[in-house]
């Protein structure tokens, strides 16, 4: 399990994480959401003990993880923007991090580039960004830690790929226990995968909470009322957190779960009424905006 | 058995990531010994081929030589070794810089001292190597030529030692400015800084004394930097090279290499200590830790503004206002400069006004501490209960000096060793009685070195300018120069009394005659001389010329060593020792044994010298008109002298008692200095060619000039300038 308590990081002036305080079970995908700046690489970065803590601790299976190789032994960080050696091959990556990790499966290893059809003998240098960010998975993955640490990391890979690596974190999870990080500001990208996810928002965490209680709280509601009365008689005593009149057809956010609000609506006159799934980009949004942070407005400025 | 993760696993893993630097250490290496071993070599060969050494053990000692000079000492080796180890340490932590590769090898389960130690390990195993090749490549060479003995090892090895010391100094220095900063471009600035701000600081200090104290000295205390291998080795290189043996060049070589091995051992953990503190984020920032800025302008800025001030002040004919203004300049300059470099953005020119205040704070600080002298440089003069003895150098004597292995002494150096005045007060006194500098170069002050050895242990030099023909500076110069104390510390003469036996020829000279003198005679003559001296003060010199000097050569290692022992008409004990050997010829010439006496009058009295011109002398007011007049072009040089020749016996026997030999020097004596007789006429003496008088160098032409006041009427008339020079 890895502990995050009180987390806060400067960089010069600016705070880049303010007290985050995390909770990460094993055998989970965790995925750290936040928009841009919202702190989610150096949370990661502390995480993997790249950067330490101007304040609060980090503990790996309770081991603090800043300059611990022990800690580290338990992670694989694959930063937004990997790192390759000059010239190397895969391979050559394949020699480096066998050395450190004890438990790199180089088997593994090359039956993954295979399946993936990454050529071992070809310069790094000369892949494309998707197919790095391949290869750092394939790495991560063989190297048999029990935490993988991906920032962006499944930004610019295909859908295919993207189901493929899935697919295998789905498998190493079930046999040797795999919890992988997953940090990504793509919503979408996610939604499939994430057991758990933190919401950070200016450096703070704004939620974390299983992502099935998240989709059962927010519930989004579509219905024409009779009246005015009816409307009031519906949303008395439950927290809206968005509104929006078209007409007289109102989509209606609401914190709730889908049963309260099935029960709730079932006792009101409406002409039509019907609880939708929530995307987990719908909840972002609302949960954004309810701290004043409005997403709409950043996006078209 | 090795785990996988084993120590030496990561060293050859960090190996693959510096096969170019193995490429350059080696390559450079193989080059700077074999390579250079080679063209030595060559070139000794190809003198021998041209006949130029006629012994053949003449030739073997070059070859020696020059293998010493290749794979011993070299004065090839220090720059290369300087920019390998900046490159070996620079890309060994150069991941530092890279936010991409601290991503990855701060995440990764290696521990931080670790990778220290193996990028450290590395680099240093990567020099040992590429060094050792290079070094066994010229042994190579030099061996299959014949060029090695047991000296060339001996100095190869004690060079191999000498120099890995100052690898390591500038190894860790380079490290520790990686570890201090973000980016190359301020690393390799940093570690210029630290390369050579010591040296830097010393020279602006020692400018700024010379610029502004009358009384700074730097004869017997050149203040020079201290901590500098840079300084060091190329101060003693040439030593080292040419020192007498291993043994020799190890007394020299082997305490300054120990004191590199201590700086680079504080470098290095200072380097570590910053590594350790070093956080991840500093990557590709200029400077990793941001306390450490304003310290860096503040120091960047002191040295550059005084240089920027004493540029303006040197092309500005001395003018203060321009050097305060181009201090202020160059260290505002300096501290925007350094700002914008912090930041990468031009934006922050003016940013943290306060640190920049506080360099131009310092600058003027400084300067106003030199301008108006604020701790009493210059009216420095110790209490006498404070000063345990003091060696002078008083202008108007040089000789060389030189030590029991034939090495040559710097004066000072000489002097400060020898010479110990415990009756300070004439010294003390000397120094209240100073004339103040006079910067235009009009009076005939002359310059007076003393070196005060105080008894807290410190020592102070300082540069008087006295008059030697004031009463009172000459009798207090006369106690001082009285002294045995005084004469050694000149005299290499007074103070040499065991070197008899390797004296291979004495020869006395009065300028024209040369006697030999048989070399068992050595210390007889000496002590005669030495038994002379106790007369010796400065009246004696100032007021009298050598009637002649004994040369004593040295052989075998000191075949280049002379001393000179002068003698003057007083030295009645030294002249009769050298009747007895019938080596004695006055400085009086006989004129049967002349042939012609051919004189030239300069008339230097019609001379101008163009710098006075400018003066505000209103003797000067003349020619000042003159140069107004002729505005475009004025020749101020305009050639006055005539010449005669005298034939007449009579003639030449009236002109001999007022003539001196220009081959003998007169120290301190006051004939020569400006408007003597003796520099306004020249005369040439030609012998008879059937004269047995004993010529000296075989010639029987000698230059004299006339005595001071002494120039006989009837030279004058006929020497007279009627309009017409000698040309």
């Amino acid at each position: 399990m890895i502990e995050i308590h009180n987390l806060t990081k400067h960089f010069d002036k600016v705070k880049a994480v303010d007290d985050v305080s995390v909770s990460i079970r094993e055998k989970t995908v965790f995925g750290l959401i936040g928009t841009n700046g919202a702190g989610k690489s150096t949370v990661l970065r502390m995480l993997s003990g790249v950067l330490k803590p101007d304040e609060g601790t980090v503990a790996v299976d309770n081991m603090p993880v800043y300059d611990n190789v022990e800690a580290k032994k338990k992670l694989f960080f694959i930063a937004d923007e990997p790192y390759f050696f000059a010239n190397a091959n895969a391979g050559t990556m394949e020699h480096y991090y066998s050395g450190i990790f004890e438990d790199f499966n180089k088997l593994e290893f090359y039956q993954y580039l295979d399946k993936f059809d990454l050529d071992k003998n070809r310069k790094i240098g000369t892949f494309s960004k998707g197919m790095k960010k391949q290869l750092a998975l394939l790495l991560g993955i063989c190297a048999h830690t029990k935490y993988i640490l991906c920032d962006e990391t499944f930004d610019g890979l295909d859908p295919v790929m993207r189901q493929g690596i899935k697919s295998i974190f789905a498998k190493e999870m079930e046999e040797r226990g795999l919890t992988p990080i997953i940090a990504s500001h793509n919503l979408r990208e996610l939604e499939d995968i994430c057991d758990h996810v933190g919401l950070l928002h200016k450096g703070g965490v704004l939620l974390s909470k299983d992502l099935e209680d998240m989709k059962c709280n927010i519930q989004k509601v579509q219905c024409v009322f009779c009246s005015v009365d009816d409307e009031l008689k519906a949303l008395n005593g439950i927290e809206v957190l968005k509104k929006e009149q078209r007409g007289s057809l109102c989509t209606i956010t609401v914190r709730s779960t889908r049963e309260e609000v099935e029960a709730r609506f079932a006792t009101i006159d409406t002409i039509f009424y019907e609880v939708l799934p929530l995307s987990l980009e719908e909840i972002f949004i609302s949960e954004t905006e309810v701290v004043g942070y409005d997403i709409k407005k950043l996006i078209l400025g | 058995m090795t785990s996988k993760n084993s120590f030496w696993d990561s060293c050859r893993e960090n190996h693959k990531r510096r096969i170019w630097v193995w490429i350059v250490a080696v390559l450079s290496q193989l080059l700077a010994y074999g390579g250079i071993t080679m063209i030595y070599l060559s070139r000794i060969k190809g003198y021998y081929a041209d006949g130029n050494y006629k012994a053949p053990a003449a030739f073997k000692e070059a070859l020696y030589q020059a293998a010493k000079d290749s794979i011993g000492f070299s004065d090839n080796l220090y720059t290369l070794i300087l920019v390998l180890a900046a490159i070996i340490a620079m890309q060994g932590f150069s991941y530092l810089y890279d936010r991409r590769k601290v991503d990855m090898y701060h995440s990764v389960p290696v521990s931080k001292d670790r990778r220290f130690v193996v990028v450290y390990v590395n680099g240093l195993f990567l020099y040992l190597i590429a060094n050792l090749l290079g070094l066994a490549s010229g042994m190579v060479i030099a061996v299959s030529q014949g060029a090695v003995n047991a000296e060339v090892l001996a100095a190869a090895g004690l060079a191999f030692v000498w120099n890995l010391a100052f690898f390591l100094v500038f190894y860790h220095l380079m490290i520790l400015a990686v570890m201090l900063t973000g980016n190359r471009f301020v690393t390799i600035c940093l570690f210029l800084a630290f390369a050579i701000y010591e040296f830097m600081a010393y020279s602006s200090i020692n400018n700024l004394k010379q610029t502004f104290f009358e009384t700074y000295s730097g004869y017997f205390i050149h203040q020079e930097a201290k901590l500098s291998p840079l300084v060091d080795y190329t101060a003693n290189i040439w030593q080292l090279k040419y020192a007498k043996d291993a043994a020799a060049a190890a007394k020299l070589a082997m305490p300054l290499a120990a004191k590199w091995f201590g700086i680079a051992l504080v470098v290095l953990l200072l380097a570590w200590f910053a590594y350790k503190k070093r956080a991840s984020e500093a990557a590709g920032k200029a400077v990793a830790y941001r306390f450490l800025e304003p310290f860096l302008k503040v120091a960047a800025a002191v040295p550059a503004a005084y240089l920027v001030g004493q540029f303006v002040y040197d092309t500005s004919h001395q003018n203060e206002l321009l050097l305060v203004l181009g201090m202020l300049l160059g260290g505002l300059i300096v501290c925007s400069v350094m700002e914008v470099v912090f930041d990468f953005d031009i934006r922050s020119i003016f940013k943290h006004l306060i640190s920049s205040g506080v360099a131009l704070a310092a600058i003027m600080v400084i300067f106003c501490i030199f301008k108006w002298d604020l701790f009493g440089y210059d009216s420095y003069i110790p209490a006498q209960n404070k000063v345990e003895s003091i060696a002078i150098s008083t202008d108007g004597y040089y000789d060389s000096y030189w030590d029991e292995n034939g090495q040559y002494l710097d004066n000072p150096d000489y002097q400060k060793e020898t010479m110990f005045l415990t009756d300070t007060e004439p010294v003390l006194t000397l120094a209240r009685h100073a004339k103040p500098l006079d910067r235009e170069g009009l009076s005939n002050n002359r310059c007076v070195e003393i070196l005060y050895r105080l008894t807290s242990g410190r020592q102070a030099a300082r540069r008087i300018w006295v008059d030697y023909d004031d009463p009172e500076t000459a009798a207090l110069l006369n106690r001082i120069f009285s002294t045995e104390a005084f004469q050694k510390g000149m005299f290499q003469g007074m103070e040499d009394e065991t070197s008899y036996d390797r004296v291979e020829t004495i020869n006395y000279s009065n300028g024209a005659a040369m006697t030999i003198v048989p070399k068992e005679e050595a210390k007889g003559l000496r002590d005669a001389w030495v038994k002379d001296m106790e007369q010796f003060d400065f009246s004696l010199v100032r007021n009298n010329r050598p009637c002649g000097v004994i040369r004593m050569s040295y052989g075998a290692d000191m075949s280049y060593m002379q001393r000179s022992y002068y003698v003057y008409e007083s030295f009645v004990n030294t002249i009769d020792y050298l009747k007895k050997q019938e080596a004695y010829y006055p400085v009086e010439l006989n004129a049967a044994d002349i042939d012609l006496i051919k004189v030239t009058c300069y008339h230097n009295e019609f001379s101008v010298n163009p710098d006075m011109l400018y003066r505000d002398d209103p003797g000067y007011a003349f020619y000042r008109e003159a140069v107004a007049a002729e505005a475009e072009y004025v020749d101020t040089y305009v050639d006055y002298s005539t010449e005669e020749t005298f034939y007449e016996e009579e003639q030449i026997a009236q002109i001999l008692p007022h003539i001196y030999p220009n081959y003998i020097d007169a120290p301190w004596s006051s004939y020569g200095e400006d408007a003597d007789d003796s520099n306004n006429y020249y005369l040439e003496v030609v012998f008879k060619k059937d004269s047995s008088y004993p010529y000296e160098r075989g010639s029987y032409y000698f230059t004299y000039c006339f005595r001071n006041g002494e120039v006989p009427e009837f030279v004058k008339e006929a020497t007279a300038y009627t309009g017409e020079s000698a040309e």
